[in-house]
């Protein structure tokens, strides 16, 4: 769990942490003994709490109530519950062992227990990583594997969240920026009146999604010879872009031999100040993360033997 | 067409429509507490067998919470 490893600089900021899921205490007690997982693991045996929370998945009660513990026939099923079977239950075959889960997701509280934000994804393989919450909450978690430099008009540095992903994470790559004093540099309207907005361009990689860059707050530049008033950034900005590696049983194929994720492309701007404007720079930026799917080959490995038991049953 | 005949036909598309339209997509981000509010209490033993509850989790700036499918897979 890749919270385990995040959990120093969790608590360096005063925040707990806890996971529950319906699992028995022996079984909770085997995985943070192989995973070395030091803070609660809850264990909800019955799906009480989960229950209680509201967020017990219905899929899985449904689909073991209408098509029993293994999924046979898919092409019988209404194609919207089939489809409500693959996002939320499984993309395999047994059912039975998903009655009691929770849609998985993530509540962060503050400390009188109020949910503060909470993050719950579309597709039961996909999930935000801790470094990325904690990103997209402002409270960033030590950049790692960081690319730094510096130009004419500002400093950068761009860092993934995360040193390592597997399928299903959602991260997010982060360009935080530092305009040298008097330099602006452009926010998203300036391009209708003909000025190239900062941005970070990372090429497609198969098998890996990307969100639209997210662009915090931009202010009014006014720039009085031409009695213009531009979105610009002149204070330090951060540009964060969220990227998911896909889950689907295509991308764990394919993905199967890689050990490494690499993420490339540019980070582009132009800069002016009170009197003049700079040609558009385009820099290079270029990102490697370890995929770890070995956790996922168990799994897999595991589901795998259990729909054969299935079978000869 | 008959007059009857455009009431069977609204009537057969009618019931069509409604097959169509029986389920209701889940929306998971509107389970549960939402954003304001205040998560259940809460009492459970964690791997170690020691009995955790929301107060015992909770950190002087708050915690994370994580629900998760199992650990056992």
């Amino acid at each position: 769990m890749e919270l385990q490893d995040r959990l120093e600089e969790l608590q360096a900021q005063g925040l707990g942490a806890a996971a529950i899921s319906f699992d028995s205490e022996a079984v909770l007690a085997e995985f943070s003994e192989r995973r070395g997982i030091t803070f609660p693991l809850l264990s909800d045996v019955g799906s009480k709490v989960i229950t209680e929370f509201g967020i017990l998945n219905t899929v899985a009660i449904e689909a073991l109530e209408k098509i029993g513990p293994g999924r046979r026939d898919p092409t019988s099923l209404d194609p919207a519950f089939e489809e409500d079977i693959g996002k939320y239950v499984t993309v395999g075959a047994a059912i039975d062992f998903h009655v009691g889960t929770p849609f998985p997701g993530t509540f962060m509280l503050d400390r009188t227990g109020r949910v503060t934000s909470r993050f719950f994804e579309e597709f039961y393989r996909e999930r935000n990583t801790t470094a990325n919450i904690m990103l997209k909450l402002g409270a960033g978690l030590a950049p790692i594997a960081a690319v730094e430099g510096s130009t004419a008009h500002l400093k950068f540095t761009a860092y993934p969240s995360d040193p390592y992903v597997t399928l299903g994470s959602r991260f997010s790559v982060a360009v935080a920026v530092e305009p040298n004093p008097d330099i602006h540099v452009y926010a998203p309207g300036a391009e209708t009146m003909g000025y190239r907005v900062v941005s970070l361009n990372l090429r497609p990689v198969p098998h890996v999604r990307f969100e639209p860059v997210k662009f915090p707050e931009s202010e009014i530049y006014y720039f009085e010879p031409l009695d213009e008033r531009v979105p610009a950034y002149q204070r330090p900005f951060t540009l964060l872009q969220e990227v998911i590696v896909d889950a689907t049983n295509e991308a764990e194929e394919a993905l199967s031999q890689r050990e490494a994720l690499t993420l490339s492309g540019t980070f582009d701007y132009q800069a002016c100040d009170d009197e003049l404007c700079y040609e558009p720079v385009s820099l290079p930026v270029s990102f490697t993360l370890d995929l770890r799917l070995l956790e996922r080959a168990r799994y897999r490995d595991l589901r795998r033997a259990r729909e054969r038991a299935e079978a000869n049953r | 067409m008959t007059a009857l005949g455009i009431a069977v036909a609204v009537m057969v598309f009618g019931v069509g429509l409604d097959e169509v339209q029986s389920r209701t997509p889940i929306d998971v981000a509107s389970l549960g507490p939402q954003v304001g509010e205040r998560v259940p209490a809460f009492s459970l033993p964690d791997q170690n067998g020691q009995i955790q509850t929301l107060e015992s989790i909770l950190g002087p700036n708050g915690a994370i919470l994580v629900f998760h499918r199992s650990a056992s897979w």
